[in-house]
């Protein structure tokens, strides 16, 4: 499994295309209004399918495929939001990505479309 | 050479900079775009420290807060350039005294593309501002958006592309000149 992070607009996904072959039609982006399509080889925006979780009250879970590519924005460089759900979604999001990166592979940060190795 | 800065506010980026634009220099003309357009006194005054600060450093003030790529009908496009900073550049092309333009960011980028491309020596300075926990405003995402388009496009165009961390460069691209 292979996750790539780093902030909004930098260009995760045109790096998972380059590095991993990944085809357009091959790409789910989550969704704030349900679960990702586990199924899926691409699954993208990991952050909105935490933002779903925790205005439900469930917790994210880890059901993508062993060979899924992942993106997710990082979020956590701002000011602690005031919004609560904001807030809880922030930290719930840290927790997420700590458990999709130790179970990945490959892990990513891509800024400014250039990509460095974490993992 | 052309050489991206981008990362935190008050991480050290500017100071970088300009070690960088003047090692690329040597003993051509050494510019400096400025691309602040003074709104009220503060401005004013802000504008003047910053002219104060680069006093005795040596660089040639070209004053373009618009349509960048203007301001080389007035200099040697073999000296070296700092443009400082993207995010002010892309801010005054949104919102001009014409109204809130959506498209800037693409208008913005060709600009800057065609600037990087024709200087000899160009180091540009940008804000990393995508990393927060917000659901923002259209207006805002839009310009997010966009200033991340100039980003992605001047990191295509440059030698080296660096992320300043508390003073450290960190090069995704490239070396740096000193």
């Amino acid at each position: 499994m292979v996750f790539i992070t780093g902030g909004a607009y930098q260009g995760k996904e045109a790096f998972a295309a380059e590095k991993y072959g990944v085809g357009e039609d091959e790409i789910r982006a989550c969704t704030e209004d349900g679960e990702p399509d586990w199924s899926s080889r691409c699954v993208t925006h990991l952050e909105r399918y935490v933002w779903y979780c925790v205005k439900n009250g469930l917790t994210p879970e880890d059901r993508f495929r062993d060979d899924a590519v992942l993106t997710g924005d990082d979020i956590f460089c701002g000011v602690v939001p005031i919004d609560v759900t904001e807030r809880a979604w922030r930290e719930e999001t840290g927790r997420f990505y700590s458990r999709v990166s130790s179970r990945a592979d490959k892990v990513w940060r891509v800024f400014c479309g250039l990509p460095l190795e974490l993992k | 050479m052309k050489i991206l800065f981008s990362g935190g506010c008050k991480n050290g980026k500017s100071t970088l900079a300009e070690r960088s634009v003047k090692a690329l220099a040597g003993d051509g003309p050494l510019y400096y775009i400025a691309t602040m357009i003074p709104h009220d006194d503060e401005d004013r005054a802000r504008i003047r420290r910053h002219v104060e600060s680069r006093a005795g450093m040596g660089f040639i003030t070209l004053e373009q807060g618009t349509n960048v790529t203007r301001c080389l009908d007035r200099a040697d496009e073999n000296g070296a350039f700092l443009l400082d900073s993207v995010t002010a550049l892309l801010s005054n092309e949104m919102w001009s005294e014409n109204g809130y333009d959506p498209d800037a960011g693409e208008r913005a980028a060709a600009e800057l593309t065609e600037l990087a491309r024709r200087a000899r020596h160009i180091v540009f300075v940008s804000d990393f501002i995508y990393s927060d926990a917000g659901h923002y405003d259209e207006f805002t995402e839009t310009y997010r958006r966009a200033l991340a388009l100039c980003d992605r496009v001047l990191a295509r165009e440059c030698d080296t592309v660096v992320e300043v961390v508390s003073s450290n460069p960190v090069i995704y691209k490239g070396g740096l000149p000193f």
